[in-house]
């Protein structure tokens, strides 16, 4: 199995600590002046989504997680598993359990492209566009000439999730979400 | 991209004006500058510092570049027997990061005096910090006063065993136990005491870590007469009253060597001259090194050391 010495390690590495598939959040070198060097670290666990800081003796090492992130298309949900498709023509199909999915089950749709994190060869975590195009399930009727500001209101999207939008918007409109915040951004630009 | 300077118009400035108020700050003080080599026939002997050897370009070995100018230094204050201080380059092999670089700026300073030689250099260097910051006087803390407050532990009295407990919480319990003394204060005192040290002088170092320092009775405890100037969460300077103690030195670079073996690093040859000056006679003094370019950092509030010098990461 390959390894990392700490002299390698730099903020996007994914290593394996106790087991678990983690990756490099920042990595910084400390040496008092007559002292031994350490690498104090932050980790994030890939599993659990949890940052931890970590020391190593500088020199150390750590062996290297088998974690790869792919672009895939989402095809269907069968109430179990979460089913992907690779986009390099091989058809190749991965399917992830909710607990890899997590807050991304927000903003499936199909036919987009996620980057699929594999560790191991299967799926760890999904990440969705930053921006995805949903449309309008449920809301509330919308005011007719408040196109400018003020208030906002519940709307259901077609995935499940409710974002926060503008009093103007109506059922069937194709709005633009911002996916880390769960924002409203705008309405989609007509195709 | 990598070869373009990485420092900034600013630091570039604020640098060249600390260079000179520097040099009239010792020169208020009858300091004379000396320029020393770069290269020295015997590297430091402490036991983590790697220095870079030097080769003729027959690649026969001729001498080690400086970790600190501190060998020649000290020989020119036992011949000269006057104030003397240097700035120049010194070079540590392995130390790159975010406040860490292979090449830097030191500056290194040694005064003879008999009064209260300690006392002296603590105060020599809350005036240099207070006279060319806007940080204010450093406050002086003992080092037993941080480590207590921190770890509930006397430092000067703590074994191997006491220190695992609070190690093991950073690197894991096997990584702990493999640490020596030396070690296990240094992360516990870089990990929880250093990032909040603000503005302070600490003074009176365990023994493990006296270095060229000499040691005294302070109470019960043993400690090393050695300051360490902290500004910001970083260490800027470190200083020792002198050994001056010819048998003792000799003594410490032994145990220095019987450390590096028992660390697995490689044992380095005895500066003979060094010892040569402290038989001659070297007076009853003290010295202190301060990094330059770590001191710009804080100055100018930047995140990473190579924003402050003229060109990193271009080897």
């Amino acid at each position: 199995m390959a390894s990392f010495s700490t002299s390698e390690f730099k903020s996007g590495l994914k290593v394996l600590i106790d087991g678990d598939p983690c990756t490099i959040v920042e990595n910084e070198f400390v040496k008092p002046g007559k002292g031994q060097a350490f690498n104090r670290v932050k980790i994030k666990n890939l599993k659990t989504g949890r940052v931890v800081e970590k020391t190593f003796k500088s020199g150390d090492s750590v062996e290297a997680a088998d974690v790869i992130d792919l672009d895939m298309e989402f095809l269907y949900a069968d109430g179990e598993f979460y089913h992907f498709m690779m986009t390099d023509g091989s058809f190749e199909q991965h399917a992830a359990d909710a607990k890899a999915v997590g807050y991304a089950s927000n903003w499936l749709k199909e036919q987009e492209i996620y980057i699929i994190t594999l560790f191991n060869g299967a799926p760890l975590a999904v990440t969705p566009p930053n921006h995805i195009e949903l449309e309008v399930v449920e809301t509330d009727p919308g005011l007719k000439g408040d196109t400018a500001q003020g208030g906002s209101k519940p709307a259901t999207l077609s995935t499940g999730a409710v974002v926060n939008v503008p009093l103007f918007i109506e059922i069937g409109e194709v709005l633009r979400v911002d996916t880390r915040t769960g924002d409203y951004v705008s309405r989609a630009t007509k195709k | 991209m990598m070869d373009r300077p990485s420092a900034t118009k600013t630091s570039l400035e604020v640098r060249a004006s600390l260079l000179s108020e520097l040099r009239s700050f010792f020169e208020a003080r009858q300091s004379l500058e000396v320029d020393v080599p770069a290269i020295a026939k015997s590297p430091a002997s402490d036991p983590w510092l790697d220095s870079f050897t030097v080769n003729d370009p027959a690649g026969l070995h001729i001498g080690y570049l400086l970790t600190s100018p501190e060998t020649y230094l000290k020989r020119l204050l036992s011949e000269y027997q006057c104030p003397l201080h240097a700035i120049g380059k010194a070079y540590r092999a392995n130390e790159e990061g975010s406040e860490h670089a292979i090449e830097f700026t030191i500056l290194e300073w040694y005064r003879p005096t008999t009064f209260r030689p300690f006392q002296a250099m603590v105060s020599e260097i809350q005036d240099l910090v207070e006279t060319l910051t806007e940080y204010g006087r450093p406050e002086v803390i003992a080092y037993s006063d941080v480590f207590e407050a921190a770890y509930g532990l006397n430092p000067h009295q703590a074994t191997i065993d006491d220190l695992v407990q609070f190690s093991s919480d950073l690197v894991g319990s096997k990584a702990a136990t493999s640490l020596d003394l030396d070690s296990q204060l240094n992360i516990l005192f870089a990990t929880e005491i250093e990032p909040h040290l603000k503005n302070n002088i600490v003074i009176n170092f365990p023994t493990i870590q006296s270095a060229q320092a000499r040691i005294e009775c302070d109470g019960a405890d043993s400690v090393a007469k050695r300051a360490e100037l902290y500004i910001a969460g970083r260490e800027i300077a470190n200083g020792y009253h002198e050994l001056t103690d010819a048998v003792e030195q000799a003594a410490r670079f032994e145990e220095h060597n019987r450390r590096r073996k028992s660390l697995h690093r490689p044992i380095v040859p005895r500066d003979d001259a060094l010892l040569d000056a402290l038989t001659s006679g070297l007076p009853e003094s003290y010295g202190v090194a301060l990094g330059v370019d770590r001191l710009l950092q804080v100055m100018t509030q930047s995140k990473t050391l190579s924003e402050c010098m003229t060109f990193t990461g271009h080897l």
